[in-house]
């Protein structure tokens, strides 16, 4: 359908559009004309995605004199996948009515190993030996090499691609990954280099939040986009975690012992080059070179080219790249030293028999008197390091992250002087007496490795299905939005049932408060709940524990009172553990239980793989059942640093951001079971907790409006009752098109009418 | 509410038995009845009765559009002779007492029921009953043509017991219906109460076996909506219902009683032969042939081979011919030319309408159409004669009568015409 929206016209690929849908593309076309960034919730099954791409790639169409770029950031290479398959839906449909000027190129970009095609390469068994497999083949020095030496091992799609220079592009259109890989094969052209450097051409580009969040990827990958892009950040509600994620380091002594190998091989390196220097002059003056480089500055250097277009890499402020690289660490022999003595004053440090918690300022002056290194010789670390290691012709690079990771975590010390802590802990808090030192730099501002896409870019959106409560993400990413809202979904029917169990059939309270949780009464009733659900709710049900160590007592305790023969009377029973594989099968397995009407339940962990990324929808998840309130572990050193960093800068409490944090992961295991709106299914809140207003009202507005007050503070046997109507109800067949001024699906016409009579008056 | 689970679990739970024992037995008459939710508030804040008729007859009504779209247009074939297995789950979960007394008391009224009206629409049909019991599949009757053997033989095995395979009794159905000739139409109705089901093997082999011999699998659920049986019906062409309660469950039920249309590839005509048998003397002595003893009196003789049998219709045991009386033949004759449904007459609209001033009563039955307080009663009007019915003669009309008054009334030269049409 095609619709106008204020000055836009929009090309929608569906004939029926959803209220919501309709109002998300109002609010994010007025963020667009206001040059701005914005938040927006709307519950996952309403369709963001395409109401996102449909709006954003018609704007662009309305305003041809300024085309605007879309930079679509996902957190996982499917959510990738899914993305361009709709735009690719999109495309088409837009083509079918405009014509060929409509047509736009869109890439997917992930890692080599995602993209490469080159099966000598792929046999590397992880991403790390993936990227040095390919950079072995393609670094200019081994092409170099090469032709002298005809035994080294090239690879031809790279070369192909080299050959092609600049006729190597891509025709308009949209390419999944899938797609790429056909397409360099087809061709003979390395996809992976050939999506890079499509990036600079694109309209749309559809990657991982780690090209531009962090420091280290950004400057390669990000560099550049223009000024007038989208970038939308979608199932961005752990976004603070992933920019803090970003910017921490932490060292253990495996690493710094890695980090010695290094600079042994380093120093071998250097002194073999200097040998062999004697003889051949070229060897020794790529040395020379680089120290004339050095001197005069990073920023005159040939791959960090200076300038406006580059991004402001966080990890280096801009006084960086003009300062130059201070005299001391600028022959190879004096930095392989520095870092000789960083490793041993870390080394000792390591070495302490209690907790520290130091802040950076305080961690590089006593480096400084110890060790007598200096804040600005820390600064230059990682890029110094870099500079070698391209000098040196290494290409093994998988082999040398233990000495990148402590030069990160140099620059980082050394760059930032606030938002940061260093917390070194002896043995890990849960087994006291297995000496485990590890040293951890901490970042506590989320803001910090996302300031630059807020400065750089036009327009931020930042979607999710939860990001309640709204107000408290400008403030921890420190940023003004435009648009700030919360949708709600509309629906033909009551499809969910959200409830609040407070107590057992014998009336006791259940929680999993700390003083509670290992109470033989609470674990019996949370037992009770289980048993009672599964002999009335058909095929899947989900379970979602507080934490690991919780899920294992607890079903320990279930399988010794018997509880657990009888849940597996009526259902299958499958368990996550922390290893992958595993989960996968029993993921599996429980989804073959569901299929053939055998029924099963699954035991998971907030926080966990399962409940950020796997779906239960349909008949995989009739009912989800949140045991407790899945608050972080406030013990942790690095928390408590975090929440006292929040208190002081933001003025956030502590209770606050906990319980904000807890809920939202509440929420989204929870929201696990509503994918699409024919779906229907139950949450059931476990935990006296829950019926308190400060935490309930914490809960995403689309949950919220369905939790009636009736249900806010139930036992089990009223659970059950309720259970057993909802089911019933919602086994009978409905009309999908919404009756009696619940319109739920809009046709062209609605549009056309409500573009006269305003947004407003369509009731919800 | 607390209490009446407490009185369910205590099935369950020795423990909670004493609790239950503290109720009182008109307090437990009370809990059982809950008479209360039956209660809505008026407008003037006074209790009144939910009044049901209004949703019932736009249930009914909803039925009545879905049939007749389905024949909308051409004529469809209809399968008029059928043979049909109803499965009884009588596994653990049909001991539940969620529909009072229980599922299985529920479940074994209204299967007798429906048997009874089976015949009545279907008098050329036959039936079978299954029951899942422990996991296993039991045949409690062979396919027959008697609602009385049936009723006896389901009555006398009313207990819950284990799990529920829904695998074995689609094989068990499936291998009995292979048996029945080819013009027949192969169905199975199954009751299904619990929520899951314990299979030997593969299912879904099972399913698409059952699909490639045409066997239609309609299921009633009792109390919510399984993936695997909304699957099969999906597959094999029949319809999925979950029964909210008693008096839908039996709604549902009778659903399944007129013929459905017939599949596609049964749609080629087929003669078949019929014995239409006399019936014997009153007084006269014969040797039974389908109980093998001594009767006296009312029996049919097969016109074949002269054998004596009690009940129409059936097959002859004796020849193997179909015996059935004319009156069933013409009794099937109405599923395939039903009245067409009749149009709603909206409520504000009719005040002006000159012609329903006229006829302020219904056509049918004579009462007033004026409902409570001057105000007219809901009620609808024939296509073709326009005279107007009341809601229950609407039912009555299409459910049972299976002629219009109307156009019946209307002299005789025009309604052949109409016949003939």
């Amino acid at each position: 359908m095609i619709f106008k929206i204020e000055d836009v016209t929009v090309y929608f690929p569906y004939d029926n559009i959803y209220p919501e849908q309709y109002e998300y593309m109002v609010e994010l076309k007025r963020t667009l004309d206001a040059k701005g960034h914005c938040l927006l919730e709307m519950p996952t099954g309403t369709g963001k995605t395409i109401a996102l791409l449909s709006l954003i790639t018609s704007y662009r169409l309305s305003r041809p004199d300024s085309p605007i770029k879309l930079v679509y950031c996902t957190r996982t290479v499917h959510e990738m996948e899914k993305t361009l398959a709709e735009l690719k839906v999109l495309h088409d449909y837009q083509v079918l009515h405009l014509g060929t000027q409509a047509k736009i190129l869109a890439i997917g970009l992930s890692s080599r190993k995602n993209l490469c095609v080159n099966t000598k390469v792929l046999a590397a068994e992880n991403r790390d030996s993936v990227d040095a497999a390919c950079r072995k083949r393609t670094a200019s020095w081994v092409r170099a090499l090469s032709t002298e030496n005809p035994n080294i091992e090239l690879c031809d799609y790279f070369e192909n691609y080299e050959k092609a220079a600049e006729n190597a592009l891509l025709p308009p259109g949209v390419y999944t990954l899938e797609d790429l890989r056909a397409f360099g094969k087809n061709r003979g052209w390395c996809p992976y280099f050939l999506a890079r450097h499509m990036v600079q051409f694109a309209n749309v580009i559809v990657y991982s939040y780690q090209y531009l969040l962090d420091p280290k990827v950004a400057g390669i990958i990000s560099k550049e986009l223009q000024k007038e892009s989208v970038v939308v950040f979608d199932e961005a509600h752990n976004i603070d975690n992933v920019c803090i994620e970003a910017l921490s380091v932490s060292v253990r002594r495996v690493t710094l012992e890695g980090a010695n190998r290094n600079l042994n091989k380093i120093r071998e390196e250097i002194d073999s080059v200097q040998l062999v220097g004697r003889s051949k002059a070229t060897d020794a003056g790529r040395l020379r070179a680089e120290y004339n480089r050095l001197v005069e500055g990073l920023a005159l250097r040939g791959d960090l080219s200076g300038g406006d277009q580059w991004l402001a890499n966080p990890a280096l402020p801009h006084d960086i790249l003009k300062e130059a690289v201070p005299g001391n660490i600028r022959r190879a022999e004096h930095f392989v030293h520095v870092l000789r003595r960083l490793l041993q004053y870390l080394g000792v440090r390591l070495d302490t028999e209690n907790v520290e918690k130091e802040s950076p300022v305080s961690f590089v002056s006593s480096l400084n008197s110890q060790a007598g290194i200096e804040q600005k010789t820390l600064k230059f670390c990682y890029d110094r390091l870099q500079s070698l290691m391209l000098t040196l012709e290494i290409t093994d690079t998988d082999e040398f992250l233990p000495i990148q990771t402590v030069c990160d975590f140099a620059t980082l010390v050394g760059t930032y002087a606030r938002g940061f802590s260093i917390i070194i802990e002896p043995y890990d808090e849960r087994m006291p007496h297995i000496p485990d030192p590890i040293l951890q730099l901490s970042c506590h501002d989320a803001s910090l490795a996302i300031k630059p896409v807020f400065d750089r870019f036009q327009s931020v959106v930042i979607t999710s299905g939860t990001l309640s409560p709204i107000d408290l993400y400008p403030r921890l990413l420190s940023f003004t939005p435009v648009v700030s809202r919360s949708f709600k979904m509309s629906m033909t029917r009551d499809c969910i049932c959200p409830m609040v169990l407070t107590r057992g059939s014998d009336q006791l309270p259940v929680s999993t408060k700390f003083d509670m949780r290992s109470d033989p009464g609470v674990v019996r009733n949370y037992g009770k709940l289980l048993v009672e659900m599964v002999s009335i709710v058909p095929d899947g049900v989900v379970c979602f524990f507080v934490s690991y160590s919780y899920m294992d007592g607890i079903i320990a305790t279930w399988n010794e009172t018997g509880i657990l023969k009888e849940i597996m009377q009526q259902k299958l029973v499958f368990i996550e553990t922390q290893d992958v594989v595993e989960t996968t099968l029993a993921l599996d397995n429980y989804r073959r239980a569901c299929d053939c009407g055998r029924g099963a339940v699954f035991f998971s962990v907030a926080r966990g793989k399962v409940a950020e990324g796997i779906d239960f929808d349909r008949h995989y998840g009739r009912l989800v059942v949140m045991y407790g309130v899945p608050f972080q572990y406030t013990l942790s050193k690095i928390l408590l640093a975090r929440l006292e960093y929040l208190r002081d800068t933001f003025q956030i409490k502590e209770g606050d951001f906990l319980t904000f944090d807890a809920l939202r992961q509440a929420a989204q295991c929870v929201g696990r079971v509503i994918r699409s709106k024919a779906d229907y299914g139950m949450m059931i809140f476990a935990d006296k907790r829950y019926s308190r207003h400060d935490k309930r009202s914490k809960l995403p507005g689309w949950i919220l409006s369905h939790l009636r007050d009736a249900h806010l503070n139930l036992s089990t046997d009223m659970a059950i009752h309720i259970a057993r109507e909802f089911l019933r109800k919602m086994a009978q067949p409905y009309d999908k098109t919404g009756t009696m001024g619940r319109k739920t699906l809009l046709t062209q016409e609605d549009l056309e009418k409500m573009a006269e009579t305003g947004v407003q008056d369509m009731a919800y | 509410m607390s209490n009446q689970r407490k009185r369910l679990t205590g099935e369950r739970e020795d423990e909670d038995d004493e609790d239950a024992e503290g109720i009182g037995e008109w307090e437990r008459a009370y809990v059982d009845d809950r008479s209360w939710e039956e209660l809505q508030e008026d407008e003037s804040g006074l209790l009144r009765p939910i009044d049901n008729s209004a949703i019932y007859h736009a249930q009914y009504r909803r039925r009545l559009r879905m049939l007749s779209a389905a024949a909308a247009g051409t004529r469809i074939q209809k399968g008029l002779i059928r043979y049909l297995y109803i499965v009884i789950d009588f596994s653990r979960a049909a001991a539940e007492m969620d529909f009072r007394p229980s599922r299985i008391a529920v479940m074994a009224k209204h299967i007798e029921a429906f048997i009874r009206e089976f015949f009545d629409q279907n008098p050329l049909s036959q039936i079978g009953l299954v029951s899942i019991k422990n996991g296993v599949a039991h045949t409690l009757t062979d396919l027959g043509g008697s609602p009385e053997t049936h009723i006896k033989a389901l009555m006398g095995k009313l207990e819950a017991l284990g799990d529920s395979s829904l695998q074995n009794a689609l094989e068990l159905v499936n291998e009995h219906l292979s048996q029945v000739p080819s013009y027949g139409h192969r169905e199975v109705l199954i009751l299904y109460s619990a929520l899951c089901t314990c299979d030997p093997g593969d299912i879904m082999e099972t399913i698409q076996k059952c699909k490639k011999s045409k066997l239609r699998c309609s299921v009633i659920g009792l109390s919510a909506e399984m993936f695997i049986c909304k699957h099969l019906c999906q597959e094999t062409g029949g319809l999925y219902s979950v029964a909210v309660d008693e008096v839908h469950l039996k709604d549902l039920l009778l659903e399944h009683a007129p013929p459905p249309p017939a599949i596609a590839e049964f749609a080629i005509a087929n003669l078949i032969k019929m014995g239409f048998p006399q019936r014997a003397a009153e007084g006269s002595m014969a040797i039974c042939s389908c109980h093998k003893e001594v009767k006296i009196g009312a029996g049919y003789m097969c016109p074949r081979c002269k054998a004596r049998v009690c009940d129409l219709p059936t097959e002859c045991t004796i020849c193997g011919l179909t015996l059935v009386s004319s009156p069933h033949l013409a009794r099937s004759y109405h599923h395939l030319f039903p009245i067409a449904p009749f149009d709603e007459v909206p409520a504000f609209s009719s005040l002006n309408d000159s012609r329903r001033t006229l006829g302020k009563s219904c056509f049918g039955c004579q009462q007033s159409l004026i409902g409570t307080g001057n105000k007219p009663g809901p009620c609808v009007t024939c296509r073709k004669c326009k005279h107007y019915f009341c809601l229950d003669c609407d039912i009555y009309i299409h459910e049972s009568l299976h002629n219009c008054p109307g156009c019946e009334s209307i002299h005789r030269p025009k309604s052949v015409s109409l016949m003939e049409e």
